[in-house]
């Protein structure tokens, strides 16, 4: 039914109906916003990520496959531009400095558990590509065929790099004994 | 530490993957190997902590930024009217009216300022942009628009200029000279408006001509599209 309302909205957009782009953007902006907060965790600049993913969309949504499910590509294009973002931040800053965002989004107060905190130091210090899988399936409850076609790499490979990620959360969280 | 075929069956079982058999396999193995039994409890408080983590709320900015950074409908160049060769006539004509009342206005000197002439049109209200010529060259640079509203017909200007710039109004109603609507510092700034009391129902052209020193520095010709 989403998808079909996706499809929708895509057409009017491209109809040139801008207030159907904008009803894109209220849907998918929070998923967006959480899948570049989640790799970069820095609010500011996760705002950036956002920001132009939704540009590139509309930029580039001639291009949009309607075959494929709507979500799965505006997730890539965020998954990219996070990835990309991270990429530039560490060519600037060494990656000790790599602090995550100190300013607390409202969730780190609803959170505030140790096991929560844990997990998030957990995620920052594992490589950028299991990061990404755990995102994906953990945060975005997304299935495996659904990483796949965001990630562009065969399910085989996105489920080995979910079970390393898992490993490393699981031996971090042992050392702060949270599991 | 369990291999790697009995890890797949441990993350296949969390993930809700596994079929009977392996299902069956997986029991079997766990019931000998302590350490896997372990492993498997670890790895399923950990997901389901995982899960449970809250998806954090965008900034409420974040939509308005969004909505704000997309460009914008592509406007015409601000020559592209001329080329058309079914302009080329009535051009020649409001530029000949253009050119008399430049002449005309300014033997007569600068009329009213432009705060006199806008009044309280920078109000909120609804407005629809009818025609917008950019101009992107020359002395003065940005935009001039033709814009329809409660009050009817207006022409905005969101211009920068070294120097003051005065608008000449022509082919709406008597030649009318609209001293300093070109902001002189920085970039082209809120737009200025001015309604055109004297347009007529059945108008489609309006053409304005911009003054720096008296003298043309650019101009731009405005139309109301036909009614579908």
């Amino acid at each position: 039914m989403r998808e079909d309302d996706d499809s929708t909205l895509v057409r009017r957009c491209l109809e040139g109906h801008r207030n159907a782009f904008e009803q894109l953007v209220q849907r998918y902006q929070k998923p967006v916003f959480n899948v570049a907060w989640r790799t970069l965790h820095d609010r500011q600049d996760a705002m950036d990520v956002a920001q132009t993913t939704f540009l590139k969309a509309f930029e580039h949504l001639s291009s949009y496959d309607a075959s494929y499910r709507f979500y799965s590509w505006i997730y890539r294009i965020a998954v990219n531009e996070s990835l990309n973002a991270l990429s530039a931040r560490r060519s600037s800053a060494p990656i000790n400095d790599q602090e995550p965002d100190e300013a607390p989004g409202p969730d780190r107060q609803l959170e505030g558990e140790q096991t929560g905190r844990a997990i998030e130091e957990g995620l920052m210090r594992i490589s950028p590509e299991l990061r990404t899988v755990v995102i994906l399936r953990h945060f975005m409850h997304l299935s495996y065929e659904d990483m796949a076609d965001i990630l562009a790499l065969p399910a085989k490979t996105v489920k080995s790099r979910l079970y390393s990620a898992r490993q490393a959360l699981r031996e971090h969280l042992l050392q702060h004994e949270m599991v | 530490m369990p291999d790697t075929e009995f890890l797949a069956l441990i993350h296949g079982e969390i993930d809700g993957e596994l079929d009977a058999r392996q299902r069956a396999d997986l029991a079997r193995r766990l019931l000998s190997d302590p350490e896997a039994r372990a492993l498997r409890e670890e790895l399923q408080s950990l997901c389901s902590a995982l899960d449970a983590v809250r998806d954090v709320e965008p900034p409420t900015s974040l939509s308005t930024k969004i909505l704000n950074a997309l460009p914008r409908p592509a406007e015409r160049p601000a020559r592209a009217p001329w080329a058309a060769p079914r302009w080329r006539y009535a051009a020649l004509v409001a530029g000949l009216c253009a050119g008399g009342a430049v002449v005309f206005e300014t033997l007569q000197g600068p009329g009213p300022a432009i705060t006199e002439v806008a009044g309280t049109m920078a109000a909120s209200r609804a407005t629809a942009t009818l025609d917008s010529v950019r101009l992107s060259e020359g002395p003065v640079t940005g935009r001039v628009s033709l814009y329809r509203d409660a009050a009817g017909i207006g022409v905005a200007f969101e211009l920068a200029a070294e120097h003051p710039v005065d608008a000449l109004i022509t082919g709406a109603g008597p030649p009318r000279r609209v001293p300093d609507v070109g902001r002189t510092a920085g970039p082209a700034g809120a737009a200025a408006e001015v309604p055109l009391t004297f347009w007529a129902a059945d108008q489609r052209v309006v053409t304005v001509t911009l003054l720096m020193a008296g003298r043309p520095v650019g101009s731009a010709m405005l139309h109301v599209p036909a009614d579908p």
